[in-house]
């Protein structure tokens, strides 16, 4: 900005007092010089690192990441591998028929909901079990879906009327809906009780959510007020007498999925099941994705470090560390061919092809 | 193409009227030819301004003229808001955010809250006004300073003070010696009984000698506090020619003409002159020195324009992301449609009210344009509209550096060097051409006599230390020493020849010589102390600097002038004084190029010396009086010349009565002329000046400037073309192009000076045929390519500019290695940068130092003005000032280098980080039912090119360096990566975007596949996808970073901290939906885990890429940075870098 000398005025000072015309004498000390005041920062001279990636430092470093990726790679396969999980997808064996009879069902107050699976448990399953239902095709992430809540009416008593965000469910019969909006309006409600051969086994429903949001986000003052009173039932209903922080399917539920396939955790059983037993899986079969072709899946999963079964981390880690040694080698093998000194001027292109360019 | 004046085109009248030179620059007269173009136009009542002497209060009646405060700020506290609101807005780029926030207010629209979808808007005007209010405030400083100084006005018979903001239009002021003036004001009345003043005008075009100025006879008697003057001063409307001035005043029932020597402007200091008396005719902003107070220039960089083009595809790639994702999202609710009403993510129906309806539906049509607008919304930076401020900052940062480069201070003129224009530094970095003109750029125009032929006789002989006994020249008056300040080396047997006083012919016609060396001029000599107390110094201060060698030049051979005044001179000779009336002058013109002064002697003969070039001159002199004389001198003239010395030749005649009062009587009403005065003195003086006896000639050096040849070296090894255009013959310019280095012996010349198009036509095709086969020659043999070098005269360009022979003009200059245009018009230098800018893409750079120079540094691509002895007209129409014409090559290959290098980067990088984002959240949009839901924050998008990843851009494009001065600098062919454009160019840009696009995919869909089918809420994805992508563009950032000082260290890793306390404090936040997000996510170890699989998996490609070009096809730059880092064969060691890093002090 010293630059912008939109003022030639003021740019030019009168600083050379004396009015020797054509001859400035260079020799005398001037007493304001405008001579730039030198430092390693103006002359762009800081002192500097200058990392050059001199074939030795390209090898090792594909090597590293060899070295590294293989490993993890290996491990988290493996991870995976130990990882037991029974999926059942009921939707449609609880319902047959075609979609307009599925969804008449669904929606019939009366018809009969109950449902039993039985699930063979192929490979010991040690505890924690995680029961986890799936949905496929929800679109938990819908803009729609995802704007149409209040997390201030979740939080405080006081910001109860606070539901503009909530449309079209934030009240219904000229009444706030407590908790508003089309994400808690569409609690999952199917419910499992599950029993082995010899026993029931039990799903334990606690701290299943976030501590956090039980803490912080979904207030202990807040009941729910009003809900699923609309002219459309949505999914499940809330005990009233119950505040928010303790309904921990709903606080489960509003921590709305990434992607349209996902699962959400339903409980854990905290005894081991051993292999080739068979579990009973009692269904009540409430939640209507049958109008929108979705699908529910009932998983158990015993867990690892690295969270449920996924091979796919493993793959891929195995894929880059395997890549990086071949890029090592053949790099390896382009310096031992080809080799170049560095830095040789005679590379330079005007010493490559005298006279052209 | 002519280099008159009267051209009537209005673009081209400013440059040429300027000032045309003979020969060369030195005698400018610039004034003259001014005020004739202007003195041609009447002056009306109706455009004139009428100012009453003394009288502000009817001056000022109709409230017509400004006051005299300036006012230089832009706003005023109040107006500043909207004021800089309604600028900023002027810019496209700023309407393209508002419309986008504006768009996201409809309800329908609203993706982002209301604070988000501001935010980069704010920031972006916030930035911009911070940056614009300093800049006020500045200026509102110095306003303060300027209208707060003190200056004596009469008021009530007399003087008082006054603020300088005070004072009105049609006020007497009185300025003493060694002030600045205030305002433009007309002379009544000075200290010196000749109502002469002497003004430095440095403030206002730099020029450092004095000029003098006149009060009109009718009022410099008058003493403004007694006698009142009451006249009325008729001027011209308000202009920014600060060499021209035509008023007329009316004073005691006469009418008396006022012109450019009687007014002197504001910002000029009053010198030598006890006080001068003036009334005030434009004040504040209209005097002259504020209308030339017009910002920079502005030109677009060509890196720019490119990007430009750039941007219009990445708005393509923008506009088909949006069709994409609303084509889909129309698909998606067509096969949907009967479930939407109940669909629990979706539920069209609203039955909260009474009847059941439509909730934020309006029908397919409509949802698919709504998608289409939130898609831009959303995917808004794709254009990075934040880059244009980065690379605004940028540029103050290069300049900042430029500016403070100590190796383009030039401590003989105290010059720093300029960044006048601030969006051009990129194309530095790309030059091709350079035009450049001779004398002040090449040279140092500092004069000095050197040679004399006095009738016939050359006196070049052998030239010594011998400056005459005691050190010179010097006179006794009242007991002191008077001697001229500059000495001059004499030659000894002239000097001799000088001092002998007899009556032969060779010892007259040298008397007149010198006489006519020291009278034929408009110096001024001002005797100043020496150190010696019993000393003065004689120095001679003229617009000229031949003039002024010229003089110095006469005083040495002892004739030497010590007073002058508007009506005689006082000339010593041989230590016996004489005073000569000077009975009129007639001032250099372009058109006569000559000058000539009417001088009457004590004896009262009258004679009137002429001195011009050559050309003009022998035109006008009578060849009869001496064949042999006149054929010796032109031999002279020639030798002189084609050892680069600029000559002149002087002639005189005596007049005899009858003739000198024809000439009075004509001359006086031709200076007394209101229309057209110019003309009328000219033709007076065509007619007096003829049948001249040729006296002489002089020859004058103009020394090289210092490392003039090694710079035009340098530049030539990068590859860049040096073109000179000069206005002197053919001979001077050749041979000042040997000494320069830029004509070598190896080279084969290609002359073409013609006097008709035929002629012209038949030498451009002998030319081209015998370039062709020269090239063929040395392609054959030998390693210099190109070695032809073309000379080209103005006339010849003439016929050739502007005509068809154009073409074979460019097609022979693009063969020849260097270009030689000599005796070339202002006009005609412009035409030749516009012959190369219209037919090739590379880049152009114009050098000059004078007024003649601006309408080349206007045409070509990057111009840049030398500060040096003339004018600063140059300079002030320049984009780059700087003292030395040397100082072109570090400008060139060191700032030009690295600003293109950090620019391009820049570019690239930012489309690079922009559409990554933007890709990212586009994969996103595919998984969500196509409705731009994203994962990823709405705080975190707009923070993201704000705080996220803004500063490692600007810090990188302003601090790293590709290579060090020092190879930079032994290697020039380097700079040859700028101009093959290989930093920018349509090839890297769609490198860069596929290298994006699987980086994006890498981003996206490693995590997605990580997190497929597990209970994973959105929030922590998108908090996974922000750090990766920050990591990621940061990363990438960091592979490219050349030179790692601890700023960059702190400015990358830097804003990878601020990206996670920013996502950490979004997450800390428990009325957003991703309350503690972050971490949970992070206590998991698949999170690590997916983190560094996807920054390694997305630069593998890239680095794979990079080493494998740098090993098996380096760049230059690679070799040479490897080359700098390991100090092999090549030179560039590390004592060489240590050595520059020593201050040069």
């Amino acid at each position: 900005m010293n630059s912008n000398p939109s003022t030639p005025m003021n740019a030019h000072a009168p600083s050379s007092s004396s009015g020797g015309a054509g001859s400035p004498d260079s020799n005398t000390p001037r007493r304001n010089s405008k001579r730039p005041k030198y430092s390693r920062f103006t002359q762009q001279e800081l002192p500097a690192c200058k990392p050059i990636l001199t074939p030795k430092w390209v090898i090792s470093a594909f090597m590293l990441v060899t070295i590294v990726f293989i490993p993890i790679g290996l491990t988290t396969l493996f991870a995976s591998r130990d990882v037991v999980e029974i999926i059942d997808r009921y939707d449609n064996a609880c319902v047959p028929g075609s979609k307009s009879q599925k969804v008449q069902h669904i929606q019939s107050a009366t018809s009969n909901k109950t449902c039993i699976r039985s699930l063979t448990v192929r490979k010991r399953m040690k505890q924690p079990i995680y029961v986890y239902y799936q949905l496929d095709n929800f679109y938990q992430n819908h803009r729609r879906y995802v704007k149409s809540r209040s997390d201030q009416q979740l939080r405080n008593r006081g910001d109860e009327n606070d539901t503009s965000t909530c449309k079209p469910e934030n009240e219904a019969n000229g009444m706030t809906i407590v908790p508003c909006g089309l994400v808690a309006w569409s609690l999952f409600n199917d419910t499992y009780s599950l029993s082995t051969s010899n026993s029931q086994l039990t799903i334990n429903k606690r701290h299943i959510s976030w501590k956090s949001d039980r803490d912080e986000k979904f207030g202990s003052e807040v009941y729910p007020k009003n809900f699923q009173n609309g002219g459309l039932i949505g999914g499940g209903r809330l005990n009233e007498s119950i505040p928010l922080n303790e309904q921990e399917d709903l606080i489960v539920w509003m921590r709305t999925a990434a992607l349209p396939t996902f699962r959400k955790l339903y409980g854990k059983i905290e005894v081991d099941i051993e292999a080739g037993e068979t579990i009973n899986v009692v269904v009540e079969n409430r939640y209507n994705t049958y109008s929108f072709s979705g699908k529910k899946k009932l998983v158990l999963s015993t867990t690892s470090w690295l969270g449920g079964k996924n091979n796919f981390i493993g793959i891929a880690y195995l894929a880059v560390g395997g890549l990086c040694f071949l890029l090592a080698t053949t790099f390896t093998i382009i310096y031992l061919v080809k080799p170049r000194h560095l830095g040789d001027p005679t590379y330079l292109s005007w010493n490559r092809n005298p006279g052209g360019h | 193409m002519s280099s008159n004046p009267q051209i009537p085109n209005p673009h081209l009248q400013s440059s040429s009227s300027q000032s045309l030179n003979f020969g060369s620059k030195g005698l400018r007269h610039g004034s003259d030819s001014e005020g004739f173009s202007m003195s041609r136009r009447d002056l009306n009542d109706d455009d004139a301004r009428l100012v009453y002497v003394n009288d502000p209060l009817t001056t000022n009646e109709t409230f017509e003229f400004s006051g005299n405060s300036i006012r230089t700020g832009k706003y005023s506290v109040i107006t500043f808001l909207p004021r800089n609101l309604f600028e900023q807005f002027h810019r496209v780029a700023y309407m393209y955010f508002l419309i986008i926030a504006i768009l996201n207010q409809l309800p329908q629209l609203a993706v982002f809250g209301r604070g988000a979808s501001i935010l980069p808007l704010a920031s972006v005007l916030f930035v911009t006004a911070v940056k614009d209010a300093y800049e006020d405030w500045r200026r509102h400083k110095s306003d303060k300073i300027e209208n707060n100084r003190m200056a004596s006005v009469l008021v009530d018979h007399r003087f008082q003070h006054k603020k300088w903001k005070d004072i009105q239009v049609g006020e007497v002021v009185k300025v003493s010696a060694n002030e600045t003036i205030p305002c433009d004001i007309v002379l009544l009345s000075t200290s010196d009984p000749t109502g002469v003043a002497y003004v430095q005008t440095i403030n206002l075009d730099g020029e450092s000698n004095l000029k003098t100025r006149y009060a009109k006879q009718e009022t410099l008697s008058r003493v403004p506090e007694k006698d009142f003057i009451n006249g009325l001063i008729r001027s011209e409307k308000p202009n920014r020619n600060i060499y021209g001035f035509q008023a007329n005043m009316e004073i005691d029932g006469k009418r008396v003409s006022l012109g450019p020597s009687n007014i002197i402007l504001r910002g000029c200091v009053i010198k030598n002159t006890d006080w001068t008396v003036g009334v005030v005719v434009y004040a504040g902003r209209e005097t002259k020195a504020m209308l030339n107070n017009s910002g920079a220039p502005s030109k677009r960089s060509r890196l720019e324009t490119h990007m430009n083009q750039e941007i219009m595809l990445l708005s393509f790639f923008l506009v088909t992301l949006c069709v994409i994702v609303s084509a889909c999202a129309g698909v998606w609710l067509r096969r949907h449609q009967d479930e939407l009403d109940i669909m629990q993510f979706y539920r069209r129906k609203d039955y909260s009210e009474g009847q059941v309806e439509n909730y934020n539906y309006y029908g397919l049509g409509m949802e698919i344009f709504f998608s289409f607008l939130m898609s831009v919304i959303v995917f808004q930076i794709m254009i990075p509209i934040s880059l244009y401020i980065s690379m605004e900052l940028v540029r103050v940062g290069q300049a900042y550096f430029m500016i403070r480069d100590d190796k383009m201070f030039d401590a003989a003129s105290n010059t720093r060097f300029q960044c006048r224009a601030l969006n051009i530094n990129e194309d530095l970095g790309q030059i091709k051409y350079v035009f450049s003109d001779k004398t002040g750029t090449l040279t140092e125009n500092k004069m000095e006599f050197q040679f004399a032929s006095i009738s016939g006789v050359d006196y070049s002989g052998e030239k010594t230390e011998f400056y005459g006994e005691q050190g010179g020249y010097s006179i006794q008056v009242n007991g002191e020493i008077w001697r001229p300040k500059i000495k001059v080396q004499v030659d000894p047997k002239l000097l001799k020849l000088s001092k002998t006083r007899d009556d032969s012919i060779s010892s007259k016609e040298i008397y007149d010589f010198f006489l006519a060396l020291a009278a034929c001029n408009t110096i001024v000599p001002i005797v100043v102390n020496a150190s010696n107390p019993n000393e003065k110094l004689v120095d001679y201060q003229g617009e000229s600097p031949d003039e002024q060698a010229l003089v110095y030049a006469a005083a040495a051979y002892g004739f030497m002038l010590i007073e002058r005044t508007s009506g005689h001179i006082v000339i010593d000779i041989q230590g016996e004084r004489q005073r000569f009336n000077v009975l009129g002058m007639h001032e250099f013109d372009s058109d006569r190029k000559r000058m000539s002064v009417i001088l009457g002697y004590p004896d009262s003969t009258v004679k009137v010396f002429v001195k011009g070039a050559d050309t003009s001159m022998f035109k006008i002199i009578d060849e009869s009086l001496n064949v042999d004389v006149v054929r010796a001198t032109e031999a002279h003239l020639h030798s002189y010349s084609s050892i680069g010395l600029r000559t002149l030749v002087v002639g005189m005649r005596a007049l005899s009565v009858s003739e000198f009062d024809t000439w009075q009587t004509s001359y006086e009403i031709a200076s007394t002329a209101l229309m057209g005065r110019a003309g009328l003195l000219r033709k007076v003086a065509i007619n007096l000046e003829n049948n001249l006896n040729l006296l002489g000639a002089s020859a004058i050096e103009d020394r090289l400037q210092k490392g003039v040849p090694e710079a035009i070296e340098s530049l030539r090894k990068a590859n860049i073309k040096v073109w000179v255009l000069t206005g002197d013959k053919q001979e001077t310019a050749i041979s000042i192009g040997y000494s320069s280095k830029l004509l070598t012996s190896k080279m084969s010349q290609i002359i073409i000076n013609n006097n008709s198009k035929m002629s012209c036509k038949k030498s451009l095709e002998d030319a081209l045929i015998t370039s062709r086969n020269v090239i063929n020659v040395t392609h054959a043999s030998e390693d210099d390519a190109s070695s032809v070098a073309l000379i080209i005269d103005g006339t010849s360009l003439v016929y050739i500019l502007d005509s068809e022979l154009e073409e074979q003009l460019f097609e022979l200059a693009s063969k020849c290695a260097v270009v030689l245009c000599c005796r070339v018009a202002p006009l005609q230098k412009a035409g030749i940068v516009a012959l190369i800018k219209k037919r090739t893409d590379d880049m152009s750079l114009a050098i000059g130092d004078g007024a003649n120079d601006v309408s080349m540094i206007q045409m070509a691509d990057v111009g840049v003005g030398i500060s040096g002895q003339e004018g600063r007209q140059a300079v002030m129409a320049s984009d780059f000032a700087m003292g030395q014409f040397r100082f072109l090559v570090p400008l060139l290959l060191v700032h030009g280098h690295w600003n293109y290098q950090r620019m391009a980067y820049m570019i690239l990088y930012n489309f690079y980080r922009n559409a990554l984002f933007v890709l990212v959240l586009f994969w996103y949009v595919l998984y969500t039912g196509f409705t731009l839901t994203t994962a990823i924050t709405e705080w975190s998008s707009v923070l993201y090119s704000i705080i996220y990843t803004a500063i490692p851009t600007i810090v990188i494009g302003i601090l790293d360096k590709d290579l060090g001065r020092k190879s930079l600098m032994t290697y020039p062919q380097l700079y040859g990566s700028g101009q093959r454009k290989e930093s920018y160019n349509a090839k890297l840009f769609w490198v860069t975007m596929v290298d994006t696009l699987w980086q994006s995919v890498v981003a996206f869909f490693i995590p997605v596949l990580a997190y497929w089918k597990s209970d994973i809420d959105g929030s922590s994805l998108g908090d996974l996808w922000t750090l990766a992508v920050v990591f990621m563009v940061n990363i990438h950032l960091a592979m490219d970073v050349i030179r790692w000082t601890w700023i960059s260290h702190a400015s990358v890793w830097g804003s990878i901290i601020a990206t996670c306390i920013c996502v950490i404090i979004i997450d800390a936040l428990p009325m957003l939906p991703g309350y503690w997000a972050i971490f949970n996510l992070a206590g998991s170890g698949l999170f690590w885990i997916c983190l560094l699989g996807v920054l390694i998996a997305s630069m593998i490609p890239r680095f794979v890429v990079k080493m494998f070009m740098q090993h098996c096809k380096p760049c230059d730059l690679q070799i040479a940075r490897e080359a700098e880092k390991f100090r092999n064969s090549m030179e560039i060691t590390r004592s060489g870098e240590i050595e520059m890093n020593l201050p040069h002090r």
